[in-house]
């Protein structure tokens, strides 16, 4: 197996701008990804995309846009999951030998769909649908176990708000109580893109971890997020780390109680310490996370590029996590590390 | 130049098949049973009832009637409304029915949403809840919902 390393990244975030169609932004995001790369779209190896068709609202959606991606006569993939899946099948591609350059790219723009109600259509239809259920109405759940679990929850939920206070009301979800309005995601369009190389840079992939729950949500474990423990962990064992070593966190989550379970799950916090954590804003998403902009399926791949750039600006090492529709049921995990954390 | 945008609108219509598991457990709701499952490696009890535990990759074997009582494990309280469906705001929360092994969603009536936060903090006590049948099952999810007992 031999190393992989990120060579470039991009992200897009803004929201319906009526002057550029979804190829369009795909097309800017993945050229200045290239560009930070210093790689030409003739030298990768191979595209893996992650999109919805329902997200996109276009059947069989990377069609119409893969060639945006640079896909054109590529060994291309795409897949219906989260960006950070992409990028852990990406990771594979360039490990295992078979390219040397891999482009991985995702997307949503939330400015074109009816959020709320794609939501619902991504729930089966025999016993979900029918009950109003959406990814938020799941995440009003988990923020429901975790007040009535963890007293500290509602200390710090306050702290947090006032730090995401500013954002568009219009571009967030319907209310799913107890979540309030500076703990939701604001949607927007977002694409993300990351070069994958087996030549160094200063950032390397020391890791990577994917795990799924069942489909049932009654089946779940709504606090522990056991598939991110998992992932987490694989990803820190196959670097050779432990969480306490990564200065960088960047977890994905829809809303900010989501965002601090999986800082609990990935044994960043103890349990009901997570919110805490999050208020800090420090070493977890500092950005503002989904308060930064959100659409599925392409914040793994923000959160991962975010891990890189923290890593550019001085960090060590890095965990980074995307999570997949229908409510975190499949998470994945990546840690990187910049040169003075592998080369120990 | 003004930028071009269009209308789109996705409607199709799909026929799903429940398969014999869940086809048996939404006929019980006719005769207002709540069915589930059991795993013979976990021993655990799954509500709906279903044909295999996910955990062990097991088929499941014998069938149980669970408890028409239970405890309010989460909720939240909705306010987007959904063609077909009732009107927000609506409470829909997991159940642990007695003698069950996994929560089973529905809606939560019986209590004043007049302030939602108030009714959101008296749901955060995890209270007891009673399953309550519609008077004709057409077996369907909504068969049943969840009243909460009084405090």
């Amino acid at each position: 197996m031999r190393p992989v390393y990120v060579r470039g990244s991009a992200v897009s975030v803004g929201w319906a701008d009526r002057s550029r169609s979804l190829t369009d932004l795909i097309f800017d995001c993945v050229r200045a990804a290239l560009g930070d790369a210093d790689v030409t779209a003739a030298e990768l190896g191979a595209v893996v995309l992650a999109a919805h068709d329902l997200v996109d609202g276009r059947g069989l959606t990377s069609m119409v846009t893969a060639q945006a991606a640079a896909a054109y006569l590529k060994d291309e993939t795409r897949l219906a999951e989260d960006g950070a899946t992409a990028f852990v099948l990406g990771d594979a591609r360039v490990r295992s030998g078979s390219v040397d350059t891999c482009l991985v790219a995702g997307w949503g723009r939330a400015s074109e769909m009816p959020v709320d109600e794609v939501s619902h259509a991504l729930f089966e239809p025999f016993t979900t649908r029918p009950l109003a259920m959406t990814e938020i109405a799941v995440s009003g759940m988990r923020a429901a176990l975790s007040l009535a679990t963890y007293p500290d929850y509602d200390r710090h939920r306050a702290a947090l708000a006032a730090r995401r206070k500013d954002r568009p009301p219009a571009r967030t979800p319907g209310a799913a109580w107890p979540l309030r309005t500076g703990e939701l995601p604001v949607w927007s369009d977002v694409v993300a893109a990351v070069v994958l190389t087996s030549r160094p840079t200063p950032v390397r992939v020391l890791g990577v971890g994917m795990s799924t729950e069942p489909f049932e949500i009654g089946d779940r474990d709504l606090l522990a997020l056991p598939a991110l423990h998992a992932a987490g962990g694989q990803a820190l064992a196959a670097a050779g780390h432990v969480i306490g070593d990564a200065d960088v966190l960047e977890l994905d989550g829809l809303t900010a109680f989501d965002e601090a379970l999986a800082a609990e799950a990935v044994g960043a916090a103890d349990r009901g310490a997570g919110m805490a954590l999050l208020a800090e804003a420090d070493r977890l998403n500092p950005d503002g996370g989904g308060a930064a902009g959100y659409c599925d399926p392409a914040m793994g791949l923000v959160r991962i590029s975010r891990a890189r750039e923290r890593l550019l600006r001085g960090g060590r090492l890095a965990l980074a996590t995307g999570s997949s529709v229908v409510a975190a049921q499949t998470q994945a995990a990546v840690v990187l590390g910049k040169e003075t954390a592998w080369s120990r | 130049m003004e930028p071009l945008t269009i209308e789109g609108h996705w409607n199709f219509d799909y026929t799903y098949y429940a398969g014999e598991s869940a086809s048996r457990f939404f006929d019980e709701l006719r005769h207002r049973r709540i069915m589930g499952s059991t795993c013979p490696d976990c021993g655990r009890i799954l509500v709906p009832a279903r044909g295999f535990c996910d955990t062990c990759f097991t088929a499941t074997t014998d069938w149980v009637q669970v408890g028409d009582e239970g405890t309010l494990e989460t909720f939240t309280i909705l306010s987007t409304s959904f063609p077909g469906l009732p009107e927000p705001p609506l409470v829909v929360g997991y159940v642990m029915l007695d003698d069950a092994s996994t929560a089973v969603l529905n809606f939560v009536h019986g209590i004043d949403l007049s302030d939602v936060d108030a009714a959101g903090r008296r749901l955060l006590t995890r209270p007891r809840v009673r399953v309550a049948f519609r008077d004709e099952c057409e077996g369907r999810i909504t068969d049943f919902s969840f009243v909460l007992e009084p405090a």
